[in-house]
């Protein structure tokens, strides 16, 4: 299998959906201070403690989806080279009893 | 015939990561209502606004992730078995003629023949592992059956 192959499955179409969450997690945290809407110096406001916790639990939770996806997708490729090797060394043992 | 593991977990993972950042964007459009940052009846303030706008893109897009990986989990259990897949040929003669007698007969017959086949590929490995225990001159008569049961594993 080549690399590309192997990062196609490891990072398929779907988990781009995943990152764009996690660039809306950085927007919602930085929002407050980059539409001004909260002083500096002052007492956070509601809203821009709403939006910096609410950014932060985007950003994590996007990346803990990332990073779990690829867990499992290296998990599987790593069972399938495995059971290919054991199939291939089965048919490494049976090919002299052939000849 | 591919049967492959089914491997659910990675879809799984991208399902819940998706619930839970469409709950979020759901939070996000109530926010200014439900913290009380928007006054009622007044004009919107520029972070209602915001968290609106971003509240709404975030559910919708969270939404199709959450489709997406359901599909890609169907999928996965489609390949691996799990589910029965539904062979387009048949799909379409069920459409055709719904009151056709043979389509469930095709498939009562390929189920059928997928446990012969499982039970013959076991036959073969336990016949198999009993002669490589045996004496070292039935060795040249289990070649045949070596190789049925190779081509039974790769087929599985």
């Amino acid at each position: 299998m080549r690399v590309a192959d192997v990062m196609r499955r490891l990072v398929p179409p779907t988990s781009y959906v995943l990152l764009l969450f996690f660039g809306t997690g950085v927007w919602l945290t930085m929002s407050p201070f980059a539409m001004q809407t909260q002083s500096s110096g002052q007492h956070w406001s509601a809203s821009t403690i709403n939006n910096v916790a609410l950014g932060g639990v985007l950003m994590v939770v996007s990346l803990l989806g990332i990073l779990g996806f690829m867990g499992f997708a290296l998990r599987d490729l790593l069972r399938e080279a495995q059971e290919k090797q054991l199939v291939e060394q089965a048919a490494h043992e049976a090919a002299p009893v052939h000849s | 015939m591919s049967v492959t593991r089914p491997s659910p977990g990675k879809y799984v993972c991208g399902m819940v990561a998706s619930l839970a950042i469409f709950l979020a964007g759901g939070w996000l459009i109530l926010a200014p209502f439900a913290l009380g940052y928007q006054p009622y009846g007044a004009d919107w303030v520029s972070q209602t606004t915001n968290d609106f706008v971003v509240g709404i893109c975030v559910a919708a897009v969270a939404l199709v992730s959450f489709v997406l990986f359901l599909f890609a989990l169907l999928g996965s259990l489609r390949a691996s078995g799990v589910i029965a897949a539904r062979p387009r040929s048949q799909a379409v003669a069920v459409e055709t003629a719904p009151h056709a007698g043979p389509a469930p007969a095709v498939a009562s017959t390929q189920s059928d023949l997928d446990r012969t086949l499982a039970t013959l590929a076991q036959a073969l490995a336990a016949d198999l592992s009993m002669r490589r225990q045996g004496s070292g001159d039935t060795q040249t008569q289990t070649n045949p059956l070596t190789e049925q049961h190779m081509t039974n594993r790769r087929d599985a």
